[in-house]
């Protein structure tokens, strides 16, 4: 079943910076746009929109620092999107299961006749 | 966040050449995960995996075909180009084992681009082409396959 949510979800990690983002922000714990902004090619203003992104889909929560806000990444939030990404796995599984059933049933065919 | 390399092995009572046939015919794949494919089973040839009425085209590119033994292509290309490396490299290894056949299958480039598969499998999950509608129909298309000339 897909909701909204999900879909908005993968938008938001589908995207390189956003991602490079997050593994900042879990290496360091927490950060703001303009720290995020010293380590990555983007401008502070790119990263203030991307945090924004993040923080709808419920991925970073942000808390008022002066005049900028500090970030730090929901971990339950995040789990749960790399639980959809280890579904590929359990998907591949049950492609090779599926091989077997007709490779097996082939083979079962070409040994009768 | 660093998502490895999906690696699978599973053991299939059928000689490789059967095996090889079935990993790599879009015939075949559009029974075990596609709805429809489309490409010439030849190193670069270029060619696409459709879900339902053309609603997901995902253009592939083969990488290797040497039968009866390996069979790799590229999908989920960033940008949907097909020349580009930046897209998941799938890869079946087929060994003779006993009377059968060993399958290792990998998927490599994930990191990037894992979450792109991840979203095509969310949108398309297997259930819907899982063992309830698939194994009735499996009878005759081995039929049919078997009866063809």
């Amino acid at each position: 079943m897909i909701t909204a949510v999900d879909d908005d979800l993968w938008s938001a990690v589908g995207d390189p910076t956003r991602r490079r983002m997050l593994d900042l922000l879990l290496a360091d714990g927490e950060g703001t746009a303009t720290s995020l902004s010293v380590r990555l090619p983007v401008t502070r203003q790119a990263i203030a929109k991307h945090l924004g992104v993040l923080d709808r889909v419920g991925l970073v929560h942000g808390t008022p620092a002066g005049r900028e806000r500090r970030y730090r990444v929901d971990e339950a939030q995040l789990a749960r999107a790399v639980a959809q990404l280890s579904s590929v796995g359990a998907a591949w599984d049950s492609r090779l299961r599926r091989i077997k059933l007709i490779a097996e049933a082939v083979q079962r065919a070409k040994d009768i006749r | 966040m660093e998502y490895g390399s999906i690696e699978r092995e599973i053991h299939v009572d059928a000689s490789p050449e059967v095996v090889f046939e079935v990993v790599s015919r879009p015939e075949h794949i559009s029974q075990w995960w596609t709805d429809d494919a489309r490409y010439d089973v030849a190193p670069g040839a270029v060619g696409e995996f459709v879900w339902g009425d053309r609603v997901q085209v995902v253009p592939m590119r083969v990488v290797s075909a040497e039968p009866p033994r390996l069979f790799s292509f590229r999908w989920c290309h960033n940008d949907g180009d097909v020349d580009s490396a930046d897209s998941l490299l799938v890869t079946f290894e087929l060994t003779p084992s006993g009377s059968g056949t060993t399958i290792r299958l990998t998927e490599t480039g994930f990191r990037e681009m894992g979450w792109e598969e991840a979203k095509v499998a969310e949108h398309y999950l297997d259930h819907s082409t899982g063992w309830d509608t698939f194994v009735p129909r499996l009878g005759d298309y081995v039929a049919r396959l078997v009866s063809a000339p």
